[in-house]
């Protein structure tokens, strides 16, 4: 029996890595992985148009360059992990429709109040780091007002794609964790420069 | 009383949050000092957003599938099994692919916008930013998610927000230096 056991012990990892050979080979992650990257590179792309449409603005309010990547980055941060909930919610069974539930409105009310609280922290540290580095800055007012608006905004659109696509998706019997989140990750880019344009017209015209 | 409260959603959410925006600012900081050079040519504004994705979405793949292999037990294999291998090599042959679509999409879309840019000049800037990029990402991905396994965190949690970041600023790094060596603009 001992010798047995330890035969056992033997194979097992050796069984682990042929199953771990199929699950990791190389064509499934490329075939897998890259359709997902090739379509963030069109959003990003299209997010990348409207920043070159803002070329003016960048160089009327000074500062707004520097909040651009961590706005962006903040929403593709708040939003996808609120579609990650999201399809874990109705994975518990928590979310089966749309109208008053508690966890959905919970989970959207959670990532908007984030969105508000890091946007105002984001404008404010943006304008005193420039100011600290001796580069010039539109003020603390604007740059937090630019943050809140873009970052509010956009946050509210992501959630009712985020809300409307998950539900959609498990009526039409799809995972939403398969979907939700890369869609999120790509539409996330394009509305949330999108949002920063508008902001930065919008406070242009104040 | 709800499984996912308000007040749960922000506490869990905002250390991670707040450091992602101080890295954010860190890349803009990084962008504002070059603005001058780079508003002059609108093709680099197109490229930017999806150039400095490219090494944090690649990364985060890396990551979630060590975080797998960690969770499965592989750690003390981890670098004689094909899981690591395989892995590291899937995704570069993903991030390659994607920058050389990068280079033809942007190179496409400056065409009908009627900004002149060359090609060559496209390529060259992806892929010197993106292969600095990957390079510094992939190793702090792959030494992030062995350090935050041997101190007991779930590097699913820890490791892809990290990660995400990281690609941000040292895909705005690898662009200054691309500009730098190429002398484009």
């Amino acid at each position: 029996m001992g010798t047995k056991n330890s035969d056992y012990g033997a194979e097992i990892p050796e069984l682990i890595e042929d199953c771990f050979g199929e699950y990791a080979s190389i064509k499934s992650i490329v075939n897998e992985a890259l359709p997902f990257e090739i379509m963030a590179t069109f959003g990003g792309v299209i997010a990348g148009i409207i920043l070159s449409g803002m070329a003016e603005e960048i160089e009327l309010i000074p500062g707004l360059i520097v909040i651009a990547p961590a706005v962006m980055g903040l929403r593709g941060n708040i939003s996808c992990t609120l579609g990650s909930r999201l399809g874990s919610a109705i994975h518990l069974g928590l979310i089966t429709k749309l109208e008053r539930n508690p966890e959905l409105i919970n989970n959207i009310s959670g990532s908007l109040l984030l969105s508000l609280f890091l946007s105002i922290f984001l404008g404010l540290m943006g304008h005193y780091i420039t100011v600290a580095l001796g580069l010039p800055s539109a003020g603390a007012v604007i740059l937090t007002l630019i943050a809140v608006i873009s970052g509010v905004l956009s946050g509210i659109i992501l959630a009712i794609v985020a809300a409307l696509l998950s539900v959609g998706m498990v009526k039409y019997g799809f995972d939403p964790d398969n979907i939700v989140t890369p869609a999120i990750a790509t539409i996330g880019d394009i509305v949330a420069m999108l949002m920063l344009f508008l902001a930065a017209k919008v406070v242009l015209l104040i | 009383m709800t499984y996912y409260t308000v007040t749960g959603i922000i506490r869990s959410s905002t250390p991670v949050l707040l450091l992602a925006a101080i890295a954010g600012l860190l890349a803009g900081q990084m962008l504002n000092s070059e603005i001058e050079r780079i508003i002059t040519m609108p093709s680099l504004l197109i490229l930017i957003p999806a150039l400095i994705k490219i090494g944090g979405d690649t990364g985060s793949i890396l990551a979630a599938r060590l975080a797998s292999a960690f969770h499965l037990g592989l750690e003390s294999r981890i670098f004689r099994n094909p899981v690591m291998s395989n892995s590291l090599i899937g995704v570069t042959i993903v991030a390659m692919t994607a920058l050389f679509s990068l280079s033809v999409i942007v190179w496409v879309v400056s065409f009908l916008l009627g900004h002149s840019v060359s090609f060559l000049v496209l390529l060259q800037i992806c892929y010197i930013a993106g292969i600095i990029e990957i390079v510094i990402v992939f190793f702090f991905t792959i030494t992030i998610s062995s350090a935050s396994h041997k101190y007991g965190l779930d590097p699913d949690d820890t490791v892809i927000p990290l990660i995400a970041t990281l690609g941000d600023i040292v895909g705005v790094a690898g662009i200054i230096f691309a500009l730098n060596i190429l002398l484009v603009v």
